[in-house]
């Protein structure tokens, strides 16, 4: 009888601990397999590439690498030489062009006067409204030809098209740039922000409006942050377009597969983008709620002006299994 | 520290150093329970210390997750 219950008392102690194991297990892998966390994340700015509306030459370049400006300030000017010489023609060519016009327009009026058919023949009269209306249209065209060059001319200088910071800049003067040619990024600071590439598999758990929490590499402290948006689409690897433009759906389909990963915006208060730099690595931890209410719970979190009551209704929810 | 480990350089999950360290508190804790004899009582013992290895890097992940910064 003894030894029964010694028997008894060996198989429940051990039992007792394996099933605490398994389920301390099981909320192991939870955490590790779906809750809506990741290491994968990244600091992200909108950035305006640079480059001049005019080729030449670099004459000035007005900022330094990693310099704050501001909307409409020069960044560096480009040969003006050339192009005020091309606004000195169009104003020659204009003055030309409106001589031609009055000569013209005297012309008409002159012949105006005299009466069809009888001075002066119908088709001369044509001509001479013929010649006004050309002289005309080439008065216009060299309007249109000066303010080009003057145009041009103001685009010699290449403005700050955002308030921002200047990086990567290695432009010297003398540097030959022709149109188009990217040569310095311009990066909003006002759109800093870190964006999450999460697992598709962790999507049901996060929502829009839902606190975030965001640890940079090496930093020692987190941020705040809320779920803004979630992409709306990621391309699909399985499908591209032949020729034709018919689908070309890849014929294999792997057994194992791995799940894509969806960015996910995360807003961070205004005061914190200061020190961020953009495409470096974070760890991106989103701290809503269970999945019990939807979109409701999203509107509790995100009216949860208090964090630390925040934080213990979560710990409450976290303590019992997860059924989302 | 609280997601990820910085070994010179090389950044590995912390949940790598919960690991080693659940190990050998598992190691220290079996011992010390085979002197106060507990191992009498234990049905399959390499099934209890696996058990407890489980238990305790869980309960180390997620005591970090609470206290570390």
């Amino acid at each position: 009888m003894k030894s029964v219950l010694n028997a008894l008392r060996r198989v429940s102690l051990t039992t007792l601990v394996v099933l605490v194991a398994v389920w301390a297990g099981y909320k192991l892998w939870d955490y590790y397999m779906n809750e809506p966390w990741t290491r994968d994340g990244h600091v992200r700015a909108d950035v305006v590439p640079v480059a001049p509306d005019v080729s030449g030459f670099v004459t000035d370049v007005l900022v330094k690498d990693n310099q704050p400006v501001r909307r409409g300030d020069v960044l560096f000017r480009i040969d003006r030489a050339r192009y005020e010489i091309a606004l000195k023609q169009a104003e020659a060519v204009l003055l030309g062009k409106g001589a031609q016009l009055d000569e013209a327009n005297a012309d008409l009026k002159r012949y105006s006067a005299l009466t069809p058919d009888v001075v002066v023949s119908k088709q001369r009269l044509d001509q001479v409204i013929a010649a006004q209306g050309e002289a005309q249209a080439a008065y216009d065209q060299a309007v249109a030809d000066l303010n080009l060059a003057r145009l041009n001319l103001e685009r010699s200088e290449v403005r700050a098209s955002i308030s921002g910071v200047v990086t990567n800049v290695d432009l010297r003067p003398g540097t030959y740039l022709t149109t188009g040619k990217g040569v310095m990024a311009l990066l909003d600071s006002d759109t800093l922000r870190v964006e999450g590439y999460f697992e598709e598999t962790k999507l049901p758990r996060i929502h829009l409006g839902d606190p975030v929490s965001v640890r940079l590499l090496g930093a020692d402290h987190t941020l705040r942050g809320t779920v803004e948006s979630i992409a709306a689409g990621i391309e699909d690897r399985d499908r591209s377009s032949g020729s034709t433009l018919l689908a070309n759906v890849n014929p294999t389909f792997n057994w194992v597969r791995l799940a894509q990963r969806v960015p996910v915006r995360i807003a961070l208060d205004p005061a914190m983008r200061s020190e961020l730099v953009a495409g470096a690595t974070a760890t991106v931890e989103v701290l809503g709620l269970p999945a019990h209410g939807g979109p409701s719970g999203t509107g509790e979190a995100r009216d949860g002006s208090h964090p630390s009551v925040c934080r213990a209704v979560q710990a409450a929810f976290r303590a019992r299994p997860q059924c989302g | 520290m609280r997601y990820e480990l910085d070994l010179f350089g090389v950044i590995v999950p912390s949940f790598l150093l919960w690991g080693v360290v659940a190990y050998i508190l598992t190691r220290v804790a079996a011992r010390v329970l085979a002197r106060a004899g507990l191992y009498r009582h234990v049905w399959h013992g390499a099934l209890f210390n696996f058990a407890l290895y489980v238990c305790l890097v869980a309960g180390l992940s997620f005591i970090s997750r609470e206290l570390v910064s």
